[in-house]
């Protein structure tokens, strides 16, 4: 059974949520090899890439995506706090060199089409800046949540990523700001808007692809889903239970968006 | 006998950061008192039965209480209203702006890509659309001669949403803040908020300054230093250092909104 924490977003609330967070399991080679398993037995016409966003949306097939400020902010806005951490700067100022360097790769080249940087070049002054403000809005929500944290924290160094083998699935989990520890991390995801009726399951799913992801599949002591929009937080414990239920939900999420297309294909 | 003031603040942003010096410790504690009072008097309000959808309150229901026939609320006061908001987006990052109509439609269509007022805009006559820009632009002057420089210092965000659900979300509060400086933590009060509105202050757009106080209580747990807005029709800007009692007569405003909205439905 799975228990979600929710709490209101205040800085007392999260520091209580990371320090009361229990040690977190580990998955062995033998839990690997039973997910890959399952998701060979489900059928799939290409490459399947799932995530908490198609855990949420029970399969349902996202519109293609295209980049917007609202798209671009969190990209932007994370580069922009791994600047901050660095250097002594503002929000604001991390944002624009983000901007200009991803600028600077389309100019020299190295941005392929469909990139975040081939995107940001062709579009006029006022847009770009409308995607700054949109960065630095993100960067600065990111970072007074960082503030607030007692403990030493670090931004994500990227999402997490793990392919199935042999099951031509990726799966993929968002995250945010992570808070190491000798007993383990506890890993942070912000989200815009309010959580809705799946978010817990979407949270769920995170936590199992961030353990998959692990090389020595160590689970984060807690999995916290922040929304600062609505002022609360949801939390989900490293559990095997938790592991265990946030696989079924990612299997379950390819077995229906497989009966969708095979029901369009019909 | 000469009378020595407070000298006025040169700039807007000057205003709504005021003296340091003066600054109130950080409440932390009211948040809960305004949810219980609200929780109670929507139970009150809906007689423990409660509605099949969600009641959606927004600052713009506390403007204007009651049905009434509002030149402000046409599309071309309302395209006015977002172009110039977007204006205000710009200068919050300090862009420079030299064709603030332009600069401004550009930025809002690259957000929203299509919808109901956009559509509108394309509708529009050469002359209607002239009309509109010449529109935007007076009122974009005016907010760039008063706003001043944005210090990215004091943190400037812009259009920041907030969404709180009360009585297990059969209520929904939603706001959005123009402008929002500082930062919730801190051993001080330091977030100013801040409206642009293009129509003259009234009684409404301070009720609706009270309710972006209220609303940002609640999302942050962090009562805000001061709330503003700002006239682009008239140049004129109300501020209120946010308080217990500004607080309190914004959820008591919110309930008779409510009541309003229940007995009306």
């Amino acid at each position: 059974m799975t228990t979600f924490n929710f709490r209101r977003n205040t800085a007392r609330e999260l520091n209580e949520l990371v320090r009361d967070a229990p040690v977190g399991v580990s998955l062995t080679d033998d839990h690997r090899r039973s997910l890959s398993a399952r998701f060979r037995a489900v059928s799939s016409a290409g490459r399947r890439r799932l995530d908490a966003w198609s855990v949420e949306q029970a399969g349902q097939p996202s519109s293609g995506f295209h980049w917007t400020p609202a798209t671009a902010r969190r990209l932007l806005g994370n580069g922009a706090m791994r600047r901050m951490v660095r250097q002594s700067i503002s929000p604001s100022e991390a944002v624009s060199d983000e901007i200009e360097d991803q600028l600077l790769r389309c100019a020299s080249g190295y941005a392929r089409a469909g990139s975040l940087a081939y995107w940001l070049a062709s579009r006029s002054a006022s847009e770009i800046a409308l995607v700054s403000a949109e960065a630095t809005n993100w960067a600065v929500q990111v970072h007074e949540i960082a503030q607030g944290l007692e403990r030493e924290w670090r931004v994500a160094a990227s999402d997490a990523f793990y392919d199935v083998a042999s099951a031509r699935t990726s799966l993929r989990a968002r995250r945010d700001l992570e808070v190491p520890s000798v007993e383990g991390r506890v890993v942070l995801r912000v989200r815009s808007g309010s959580p809705g009726k799946s978010a817990g399951p979407g949270l769920r799913s995170d936590l199992t692809i961030d353990t998959l992801a692990d090389p020595q599949g160590v689970a984060p002591r807690r999995f916290i889903g922040v929304w600062p929009e609505a002022g609360v937080m949801l939390s989900v414990d490293g559990t095997m239970d938790d592991l265990r239920a946030g696989a079924r939900d990612l299997v379950r999420t390819a077995v229906v968006s497989e009966r969708r297309r095979l029901q369009k294909a019909a | 006998m000469p009378t020595c003031t407070d000298p006025s603040p040169r700039s807007v942003v000057e205003a709504l950061r005021g003296d340091r010096g003066t600054r109130p410790r950080a409440d932390l504690t009211s948040a809960s008192g305004l949810r219980l009072i609200l929780e109670d008097g929507i139970f009150a309000l809906l007689h423990n039965v409660l509605p099949a959808t969600p009641i959606v309150l927004r600052a713009s229901s506390l403007r204007q209480l009651g049905p009434s026939t509002d030149i402000s609320e046409s599309a071309h006061a309302r395209v006015r209203g977002i172009l110039v908001n977007h204006v205000l987006r710009l200068l919050s990052v300090g862009a420079a702006i030299t064709d603030p109509f332009e600069d401004a439609l550009r930025a809002w269509r690259l957000e929203v890509e299509s919808g109901e007022l956009l559509d509108f805009v394309e509708r529009l006559q050469a002359d209607d659309l002239a009309r509109l820009a010449t529109d935007v632009t007076a009122h974009s002057v005016t907010l760039m001669r008063s706003l001043g420089p944005v210090n990215h210092y004091w943190l400037p965000r812009s259009a920041m949403r907030a969404t709180q659900m009360l009585c297990g979300g059969s209520v929904i509060l939603r706001d959005v803040i123009d402008l929002m400086v500082g930062t919730t933590v801190g051993e001080f009060a330091s977030v100013a908020l801040f409206d642009v509105t293009t129509s003259p202050l009234g009684e409404g757009a301070e009720r609706a300054l009270r309710y972006h106080a209220l609303v940002q209580t609640l999302r942050s747990g962090v009562v805000p230093l001061r709330t503003s807005c700002f006239s682009t029709a008239t140049a004129e800007m109300w501020s209120l250092d946010v308080d217990g009692e500004l607080l309190t007569r914004s959820a008591d405003e919110v309930l008779c909104a409510l009541a309003n909205i229940t007995s009306h439905a």
